[in-house]
């Protein structure tokens, strides 16, 4: 192993870690409020494919990336409307969403397949500390997404914890009746948290395919929809820890290819088994640990709130 | 100023699911004309091959069927769990668990005939993807682990398990390097009941006639529905939750495992990791669209199965097979939506002046 793939997979590491991040901070900020969504390979696939055609038809990829999370934006609202507002249940709605982003992706998408890139959201050049040894082609030679990934999150773990939003979002989740009588609409910060996770999830597919993939094909996000939500539950839901197993996830992923050019000789196969196993061990510490002291896991998640069954 | 508001109706209406599925599947084929027309096809040409492909002839309802066995199982396994108020996330990796098992054992027992090979098979397809679920089953009763994320992460590492043996173990020789497993001996494939459909279509019927009499017409049934609905009420009553909750989680992976090991031995010229084929979380959406009664699963099963065949066949007409996944997803929405006003009833009232709760 030279320094060269060292640098090379350590960069991956970032930028793959960036893309789970982005997603997972969504997925994080519904589920703050209460809103398990499963449907993030869903969103994260039709986010792909809006960004991509955008980008294919205007040639600007920040308009591309700004549609493709509005689209989504709007496209979780369906879950939003259907499980907090109609009462469905959680689990079934968001792997409804799955299925049909899926398939609108894959439908919308068909004649994209093939098609090189209309723009891509080319790397940032930080000018001298692009030229550091190791840490500049590593964190300063990256797509912008790897940036707007960090900012969304600490600006979500400033919010979540230090203001009157994150209070009464947390406050959704965790009782929502108490955010009631407090006189905040907890269908109004459900969906905003719902719609929210919806564009940081097309935010992410839009990065795969203006950034890292720069083409579509059925089935590009591969699951990281489902990697994501992991992240959520390894990262105890918080932004912080969710960050350090985005970089060990996205490292995961990165290693994955390189196996082989390391000359270590372990199925790359099952080493991708590796973040869904962590992240049910990690589920299982939480449960033994929320036997004796709070659990991290927001109280309400998957409950409907209806005020006349208070 | 009128405002409308949902009030609860004090009884669900009666027949109220079986109508919200025909509303669900009628939204659902006009919103995938507006689809089919804006994308500049032929819907009433796409239809009809549709209808043609999945109901139109015995060719037609033997593919139907064939693919309304997994979709059946799936959604029963899923429903077995729900009516305790589990969710079993993770029948698409108990499917794949139970398509390995019955491999393996066709690979093991090569010079077995047919009638002693299949049970085999299939019995250990059920134990493949019990094995499978009684993990989740033991950490939700045992430490209250959530099971529908420990099914959800199963499913992932049952297909790099699979993934995994197709490119190692289990690579036939005389594959030329494509990562396949061998072609499965004539003895380890299910007869025939009529053309192309297979006797899995039976197995999957009595399996699903069996389970609906067991939850509704048995006392086992009944404390299932009991410990489902009110966790306290259950224990007063003496029925130990912990054990139900393994029991449960490990019939419903089983029966998925079952729906793996028909797959492979009924449809599969050898195992491949398209063979779970999405049927593990189109069953979630079968079971929820039968609101988890055995009854309506084999039905709704049955619809989705005509779907998705006629899906497939439309793609010679230059159409996504996409269209049925979100044909599918959107006939749940439709139900779901149409679903609301079985339970509640729209009223308008006055809008209250400001400060008034409502």
């Amino acid at each position: 192993m030279n320094e060269a793939s060292m640098i090379g997979m350590l960069s991956t590491t970032v930028s793959f870690g960036a893309l789970l991040y982005l997603a997972c901070i969504g997925e994080l900020i519904s589920e703050k409020a209460g809103v398990l969504n499963l449907g993030v390979e869903g969103m994260m696939a039709l986010g792909a494919v809006t960004g991509f055609l955008v980008a294919l038809n205007t040639e600007n990829p920040w308009l591309a990336l700004l549609v493709a999370m509005i689209v989504t934006a709007a496209f979780a609202l369906i879950h939003g409307v259907f499980s907090v507002v109609l009462g469905a249940e959680q689990v079934v709605s968001g792997l409804s969403l799955t299925f049909l982003g899926l398939g609108l992706s894959a439908f919308f998408g068909k004649s994209a397949v093939g098609n090189p890139p209309g723009a891509i959201l080319a790397n940032v050049d930080w000018g001298p500390l692009s030229d550091i040894p190791w840490a500049g082609p590593i964190l300063f030679q990256q797509s912008p997404m790897v940036y707007f990934a960090l900012l969304v999150g600490l600006l979500t773990s400033f919010l979540l914890t230090r203001t009157s939003i994150g209070l009464a979002l947390r406050g959704a989740g965790e009782s929502a009746s108490t955010v009631d009588t407090a006189g905040h609409s907890v269908v109004k910060i459900r969906l905003a948290a719902v719609a929210t996770g919806g564009a940081l999830a097309g935010a992410a597919g839009s990065y795969l395919t203006l950034s890292l993939t720069t083409s579509w094909q059925d089935g590009a996000t591969a699951g990281r929809g489902w990697i994501a939500v992991a992240l959520v539950i390894f990262g105890a839901w918080k932004p912080g820890r969710a960050a350090i197993g985005a970089l060990l996830f996205g490292g995961l992923l990165a290693l994955k290819t390189r196996l082989q050019t390391f000359g270590v000789d372990f199925s790359p196969i099952l080493l991708s088994m590796i973040p869904y196993l962590l992240t049910i061990g990690v589920l299982l510490a939480i449960s033994i640990r929320a036997r004796h002291r709070p659990s991290a896991s927001p109280a309400e998640i998957g409950q409907v709130y209806r005020r006349e069954e208070r | 100023m009128k405002r409308l508001v949902l009030v609860r109706r004090e009884q669900p209406l009666r027949g109220g699911q079986p109508l919200s599925f025909l509303i669900g599947l009628l939204v659902a084929l006009l919103a995938g004309i507006l689809l089919l027309v804006a994308s500049g096809h032929n819907p009433i040409e796409i239809y009809e091959r549709l209808f043609n492909s999945s109901v139109g002839s015995s060719n037609a309802w033997a593919k139907t069927l064939n693919r309304a066995v997994p979709l059946g199982l799936a959604g029963l396994a899923v429903a077995v769990a729900g009516s305790m108020g589990l969710w079993n996330i993770g029948a698409e990796g108990q499917i794949l668990a139970g398509a390995m098992m019955a491999a393996w054992m066709a690979q093991i027992f090569d010079t077995l005939s047919s009638p002693i090979l299949i049970p085999i098979m299939l019995i250990a397809s059920i134990l493949g993807g019990a094995l499978l679920a009684s993990g989740p089953g033991i950490a939700r009763a045992q430490i209250g682990v959530n099971e529908i994320i420990t099914t959800l992460m199963l499913n992932e590492v049952a297909l790099r398990l699979l993934q995994w043996l197709i490119h190692g173990p289990w690579k036939d020789p005389e594959s030329r390097g494509f990562p396949l497993a061998p072609l499965l001996a004539d003895e380890a494939r299910l007869p025939k009941l009529f053309g192309r459909a297979h006797w899995g279509v039976i197995i999957a019927f009595l399996v699903i006639a069996l389970f609906g009499f067991v939850v509704s017409r048995t006392a086992w049934g009944y404390e299932l529905k009991v410990a489902g609905s009110s966790g306290a009420t259950a224990r007063y009553a003496g029925i130990s939750l912990n054990k139900k909750i393994i029991t449960v989680m490990v019939l419903s992976g089983g029966i998925a495992g079952l729906a793996g090991g028909i797959e492979l031995s009924g449809t599969s010229d050898r195992i491949v990791e398209g063979v779970s084929g999405g049927y593990g979380f189109a069953g979630i959406i079968v079971a929820a669209l039968a609101l988890m009664r055995p009854s309506g699963v084999a039905a709704v099963a049955l619809i989705f199965g005509a779907v998705q065949v006629g899906g497939l066949s439309i793609q010679t007409l230059g159409v996504s097979s996409s269209v049925s996944t979100i044909l599918q997803a959107l006939i749940l929405f439709g139900a779901i939506g149409a679903g609301v006003f079985n339970r509640y009833s729209l009223k308008s009232v006055k809008r209250e002046k400001k400060g008034g709760s409502t």
